[in-house]
């Protein structure tokens, strides 16, 4: 039986190559959300980082700095779990093609935000923080819906929240500018 | 992993190989998809070009939105919906699926380009990028009297019909039974997966019956929000944490009887209590 479900946790998590002595395994789930969220945050976390040297709005340029510092915290507390559980911290690249891959901005997103200066920069940043953090929600809730692991949901909850409130405050910029 | 599987499932009293075939697909497979016929809002923006929309319609919901939405054009959905659309999504933010990203969907306008339709039998294509088996797929029309230039509210949708157990592929036709319409109306679709995710998609296509009540001209009033002032709280030394506060550095607090202070400027928000958010606040 222990085979079995050690056996289901490979086949429900990707079938990565992981350390095969590891014995303690996160919840199949709660794997996947934390290996999604890490490139999610570090991909949000380079966006916001743009808006020191570019951004006009003081507020946003405090809200970009305090996402950046938060959002990388975060990442460390998930990358711990995923470390202690032996599991890799990214999902092999195609075991998540039958999941629809990442919710991820484009690439191209950082591209076209970087040749950005001033009101025009703001205006993009907000609206594409506001739709990477409303895809961030979307995952959080996934997980505090269907996880296991009471300290991870307890992480997505607080993701939910704080996204939430972010998208709102943005929201009031876009809506001010 | 083919191997592991394959000894796994060897080794497996029949009973258990039947849960095993019920916990396998629970893996939160996120599917994709939109209408593309009559094509959906997403659809026709997308098809327009993100950064170079054509009709006013995408124009406005471009710049109300901004167009990440339309780069993610296939992920109208809530990943957790099981079923409580009603419940999830509020009046008036149907087309969106109630999300903020995709906020422009829901512009209550009269010029969304629209498919000529009459009522009768109309096949419909749902272009799922990622099609995923085990789905329901429920497809409705506003009301006879709706407006475009109405907010969309759940009352307003009538059903037509629902198509239960459907294993969709990248393109599938359904056929509908269009009643009697006039004038612009929304087929509203709802793509529920039922084995192995909550997960739900969302879709309005604009359609245009003809005749009926003349298209009212499309009056750009652009509504100005009023003007919120933010009053930067200056929080008493030694205050509570309260969310909507602007801390400076060196501020302190307390939080559930402890005491923090702040480590980097921002305004306090719900998710970020002190004790889960050591980048902000050190504990004293």
């Amino acid at each position: 039986m222990r085979f079995f479900l050690l056996a289901l946790a490979f086949v429900v998590s990707g079938c990565a190559a992981t350390q095969p002595d590891a014995v303690l395994r996160g919840d199949p789930l709660d794997v996947m959300f934390l290996q999604m969220m890490l490139p999610h945050h570090q991909q949000g976390v380079e966006m916001v980082a743009l808006a020191r040297d570019r951004a006009q709005n003081e507020e946003l340029r405090m809200l970009a700095a305090a996402i950046a510092q938060t959002q990388a915290t975060e990442a460390e507390t998930m990358k711990g779990w995923l470390t202690s559980w032996g599991e890799p911290l990214t999902a092999p690249p195609d075991s998540h093609t039958g999941h629809g891959g990442m919710r991820q901005s484009d690439p191209e997103e950082v591209a076209r935000l970087t040749a950005l200066r001033g009101a025009e920069f703001d205006q993009r940043l907000l609206n594409v923080m506001i739709a990477h953090q409303d895809d961030a929600v979307q995952m959080a809730r996934w997980e505090t819906g269907s996880g296991a692991n009471p300290e991870v949901k307890d992480l997505a909850d607080r993701i939910d929240k704080s996204r939430t409130a972010q998208i709102g405050m943005m929201k009031k910029f876009l809506d001010r500018a | 992993m083919k191997t592991r599987t394959r000894l796994a499932l060897a080794s497996l009293s029949a009973t258990t190989a039947v849960v095993v075939a019920f916990i396998v697909p629970t893996t939160p497979a996120i599917a994709h998809g939109t209408m593309s016929d009559p094509a959906s809002r997403v659809y026709t923006c997308k098809n327009e070009g993100p950064e170079t929309p054509k009709s006013d319609a995408c124009k406005a919901a471009v710049a109300a939105g901004g167009t990440q939405a339309y780069y993610d054009w296939n992920e109208v959905s809530l990943l957790e919906a099981g079923g409580r659309h009603r419940q999830l999504i509020p009046d008036g933010k149907l087309c969106s699926a109630g999300r903020d990203k995709y906020r422009g969907l829901d512009l209550q306008r009269a010029d969304w380009p629209a498919k000529r339709v009459s009522p009768g039998p109309l096949t419909v294509t749902y272009h799922a990028s990622a099609p995923h088996s085990n789905s329901n797929f429920e497809f409705y029309i506003t009301r006879d009297g709706w407006s475009p230039t109405q907010p969309l509210r759940w009352s307003d949708l009538v059903h037509i019909q629902t198509f239960n157990g459907q294993n969709p592929s990248t393109f599938t036709n359904w056929t509908l039974n269009i009643p009697n319409r006039s004038g612009r109306h929304i087929i509203y679709s709802i793509w529920q997966r039922v084995v192995g995710s909550n997960e739900a998609f969302y879709t309005c296509s604009d359609v245009d019956f003809g005749g009926g009540t003349t298209t009212p001209p499309t009056t750009t009033t652009t509504t100005r929000p009023p003007v919120t002032t933010t009053t930067t709280t200056q929080p008493p030394v030694g205050g509570t944490w309260a969310a909507g506060t602007t801390y400076s550095v060196g501020n302190r607090v307390t939080y559930n009887g402890v005491n923090y202070e702040c480590q980097l400027a921002h305004t306090a928000i719900s998710g970020w209590e002190p004790p889960a958010t050591p980048a902000l606040w050190r504990r004293l």
